[in-house]
């Protein structure tokens, strides 16, 4: 057997469509999902024997639809292998953790759709044990562990309801939602979502559990600090007209919005291999969106590998578009946006490193103009576990604000400045790099369980 | 259009460790330098080396006597202050896994004797009782002491501190100005415009066979490394770095083929707590990028070497150009001919060790000061005369 000529990466609804479009043409398609089974962020699905989270309303079918097409097309399915990079050869390299190997492939398309990631604002106590991003407490319900305890959301934008509707519903709801943003205040904009009919079920499940004033709804409020008390978190709040007050809570879940998960891939890879980018990690835009740019990226690969020309604009997406600008002025920050340069100087900014802002400074005190690059290796912003996938963003943001204020104008430098740019995306074992082997099709099987109907 | 400057400084083309040192030694000496850069400080080969200060890999002859100064001028420093909190001083293992290695070791023994490098060969019980995480199957260990470690980066930003030096970065020299045939090069053209210099020191690594008119003296040779998560207690089992007899043979080896590609592992315990893998030799590769498998191949010998790596995770890869020149010694020295033109390239994997001492050097000879160390074998002159072809 040979060689696949798609490989995709990520089994959300990206990758699930654009597999099942691009095996449409009869070209060999492979779906490598890096988690037990496909799902992606919305879709996951729970462990053994955990009760499954309500799907919001408009995404409910919309899966097992996904799915069902799935199964019916001859897309080989393998979960728990991880897409780790691209080498200087342009081989697709898979880190299969089970068998302790490094998957060495070269199709003649990748399509990459690995989806979205949480972006989290460092802010004074943000690192302490017991402070998670909000994703991830959400992962951990839709796995079948309600976060138990009392719980703090904080932070910007609709995950933070939904997250708060799903713990209300698995019976432990949070003890309040502290949002930045104001939605209610704009009601011209909030009118504006009418445009966007589908959502409304979606807003009313959301909306619900606020109305029947299970949880706090704090808005315009934005969380300044945590501190660890005995055994309990802290969390100092800031209304709107300055006035401050204090949660004691076991746990606080923190979300600022999404940001594509592209972390570390170049922007210009090795000639010879056409890659496409499909789903959130193209662009932040949604379930249904990221279904239907997955198909449609489906759709070019295989015209492209076929020589045909590509039919895809993506036009489809000017619609999402204009609902998630709606969505993000509505919950814009009420009390302007933040500036990283007045917390505090102990405030960390890498957690893998425990380097501060304070760090940072000292990193661009002198006279010198450093680069991002310097800054990342002599500052060590970036250098740990992550490699920056969490903290650079910030680093750098940090390293503008403080070259703006000394007079400097400066844009954010890019992520490819600072070096981040390489193969491995993630930490990957020695010895299954030891290992790494061109594939192994002998042991090639459909792995069809990973999908639950 | 020409920048007029009263008194032109020292122009120094290049901010990898070479040309750092060599604009911090003038400036801490007083003599006003400027020090430009086609990129960035450490974006070369100074950027992705691995540090050890060492002896032991040296080949013996002039680079290892030259070897055994840089290593006490980096201990030198490091007591100072200058260095301080930056090198770490630390044994080099040269593990030989074969009779055939293990003869080459013996030969290299007694070269490194030479140079009065303390050296000592560890038995087998010694070996397991010293190195307990090393693989039982090696045939001879040879321990060498006074060796150490530093990381490029961080020395080039030590000194650009100390020394209060403002880099002109993304500032590539095009070429260099003659002064019409009076034999003195009167500054450096960059872009449009020519900064003028009343000397001129050539430290830019790959680039600077160019600047000088000597395109073919050198050669480009590809590293590629791995470093791992952070494991402590692993880390402090391992006294030093370990050196495999095959990293000899590939330096001896080296520049047969045009195409050769050499594996010489080295496994660098680092202060972090992590490892540093390396590296590849890789004739004429000058795009710094990692392929599988050359880092498969380096995962598997480190693993052979240290078992218990295997479970370690490899943060990232990484690869940096080494610049070798046809003879295997770097140029230091004034060009032939050219009252006030230097030069101090073609280090390949000594530089680390070397920098800090041929900065030191060069700034003694731009300033017409008498240098520590005779420079001769490394004479930039042996190339121009067209004695040696490359
Ligand atoms: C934490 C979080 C919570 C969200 N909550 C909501 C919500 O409540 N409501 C809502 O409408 N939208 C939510 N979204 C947004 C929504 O999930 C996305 O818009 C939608 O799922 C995008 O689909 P996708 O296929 O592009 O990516 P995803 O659904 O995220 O799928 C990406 C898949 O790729 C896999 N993957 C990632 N990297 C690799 C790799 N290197 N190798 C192999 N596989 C990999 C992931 O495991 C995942 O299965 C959330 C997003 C996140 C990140
Ligand atoms: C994988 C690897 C491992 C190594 N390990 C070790 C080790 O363990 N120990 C050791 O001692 N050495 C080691 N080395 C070697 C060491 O890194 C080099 O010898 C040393 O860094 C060379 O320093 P340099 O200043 O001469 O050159 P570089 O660091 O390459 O600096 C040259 C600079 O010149 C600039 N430049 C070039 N052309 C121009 C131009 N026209 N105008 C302006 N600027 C220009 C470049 O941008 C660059 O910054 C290793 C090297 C590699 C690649």
């Amino acid at each position: 057997m040979r060689e696949a000529d798609i490989i995709v990466v990520g089994g959300g609804p990206a990758g699930v469509s654009a597999a099942v479009e691009a095996a449409k043409s009869g070209l060999s398609v492979v779906l490598c999902e890096q988690r037990p089974a496909l799902g992606g962020a919305i879709h996951r699905q729970p462990a053994e024997g955990a009760a499954p989270v309500a799907a919001l309303p408009s995404l409910a079918r919309r899966w097992q639809s996904l799915s069902a097409k799935l199964s019916a097309s001859r897309v080989e399915v393998r979960t728990r292998r991880a897409f780790v990079g691209i080498d200087s050869t342009g081989a697709v390299l898979i880190d299969d953790r089970a068998a302790g190997k490094v998957e060495v492939r070269r199709p003649r398309a990748l399509i990459l759709a690995c989806g979205a990631v949480e972006r989290v604002r460092p802010r004074p106590g943000w690192h302490l044990p017991g402070v998670a991003a909000a994703g991830g407490l959400q992962v951990m319900l839709k796995e079948g562990r309600v976060p138990e305890g009392r719980v703090l959301l904080a932070g910007s934008g609709p995950l933070l309801l939904a997250l708060a509707a799903q713990m209300t519903a698995a019976g432990n709801p949070p003890v309040a939602v502290v949002e930045e943003g104001d939605p209610v205040s704009r009601p011209l904009a909030a009118t504006r979502l009418l445009t966007h009919p589908f959502i409304l079920p979606d807003m009313a499940v959301l909306m619900m559990p606020v109305l029947l004033r299970r949880f706090l709804w704090r808005r315009g409020t934005r969380l300044t600090e945590i501190t660890q008390s005995a055994d309990m978190l802290s969390a100092r709040l800031r209304a709107p007209d300055g006035r401050e007050e204090r949660f004691e809570v076991d746990r606080i879940g923190l979300h600022d919005g999404l940001r594509a998960n592209d972390f570390g891939l170049t922007a210009d890879p090795p000639s010879g291999l056409v890659i496409l980018r499909a789903g959130d990690l193209r662009e932040v835009l949604g379930a249904h969106a990221a279904e239907a740019d997955g198909a449609e990226a489906g759709r070019e690969a295989a015209a492209r590998l076929e020589g045909r020309p590509s039919c895809g604009s993506r036009s489809a997406m000017r619609r999402h578009r204009a609902l998630q600008h709606r969505l993000s002025r509505i919950f814009a920050p009420a009390q302007g946006a933040t500036v990283l340069r007045d917390c505090p100087d102990e405030t960390v900014i890498c957690r893998c490193e425990g380097r501060t802002i304070g760090h940072l400074k000292e990193q661009l005190a002198g006279p010198d103009a450093v680069s991002a690059r310097e800054l990342r290796l002599n500052g060590r912003f970036g250098m740990g576990a992550c490699q920056g996938r969490f903290c650079s963003e910030w680093a750098l943001s940090l390293m503008s604000e403080l070259r703006r204020s000394a007079g400097v104008p400066a844009s954010p430098p890019d992520f490819a400045e600072t070096g981040v740019c390489r193969w491995p995306l993630r930490p990957v074992a020695l010895s299954s790099l030891a290992n790494a082997g061109i594939y192994d099709d002998t042991r090639t099987e459909r792995h069809i369980e990973g999908i639950s109907a | 259009m020409r920048e007029q400057h009263s008194s032109p400084p020292v122009i120094v083309i290049g901010a990898g460790i070479v040309g750092t040192a060599t604009a911090a030694f003038l400036a801490m000496a007083g003599t006003p330098v400027r020090l430009l850069d086609a990129s960035a400080p450490a974006s070369g080969a100074t950027g992705a080396a691995d540090g050890a200060v060492s002896v032991a890999s040296k080949r013996p002859g002039p680079m290892m006597t030259m070897a055994r100064a840089g290593a006490a001028l980096y201990r030198e420093l490091a007591g100072q202050g200058l260095f301080q909190g930056l090198f770490h001083k630390r044994p080099t293992f040269l593990v030989a896994a074969s009779d055939a290695e293990a003869d080459v070791l013996s030969d290299h023994s007694k070269a490194l004797g030479e140079v009065g490098a303390p050296v000592r060969w560890l038995t087998r019980d010694g070996a397991a009782d010293r190195l307990p995480s090393l693989t039982r199957k090696v045939v001879a260990v040879l321990e060498v002491e006074d060796e150490g470690h530093a990381i490029g980066y961080s020395i080039v930003s030590r000194l650009i501190s100390a020394a209060r030096l403002k880099v002109e970065r993304y500032c590539p020299v095009a070429s260099l100005e003659y002064e019409g045939r009076s034999g003195r090069v009167s500054g450096v053209r960059v872009g449009g415009a020519v900064i003028e210099a009343s000397a001129v020191v050539v430290a830019a690594g790959g680039g600077a066979g160019r600047l000088i008119g000597l395109p073919d003296v050198s050669r480009p040779r590809r590293g590629q490394q791995l470093v791992t998560e952070r494991a402590p207690g692993l880390n402090a089992a391992l006294p030093g770095s370990l050196l495999s007899c095959s990293y000899l043979l590939s330096k001896k080896h080296e520049g047969e083929k045009a195409d050769a590609r050499g594996y010489g592992v080295v496994i660098d315990p680092l202060e972090t707590g992590q490892f540093l893998i390396g590296s590849t030799r890789e004739e004429g590769r000058t795009i710094p990028e990692n392929d599988i498998e050359a880092v498969a191949h380096l995962a598997a010998s480190a693993q052979e070497m240290v078992p218990a790596l295997g479970q370690l995770r490899i943060l990232r890869c990484f690869a940096g150009i080494r610049t070798a020149t046809c003879d295997g010694l770097p140029m230091i020295g004034r060009m032939p001919g050219t009252e006030n033109l230097f030069v101090a390239a073609g280090f390949e994997g000594d530089g680390i060790c070397l920098g800090p001492l041929t900065g030191r050097i060069m700034a003694d000879l731009v300033r017409g000061e008498e240098p520590e160390m005779d420079v001769s074998p490394f004479d930039p002159g042996r190339f121009a005369t067209g004695s040696i072809a490359a």
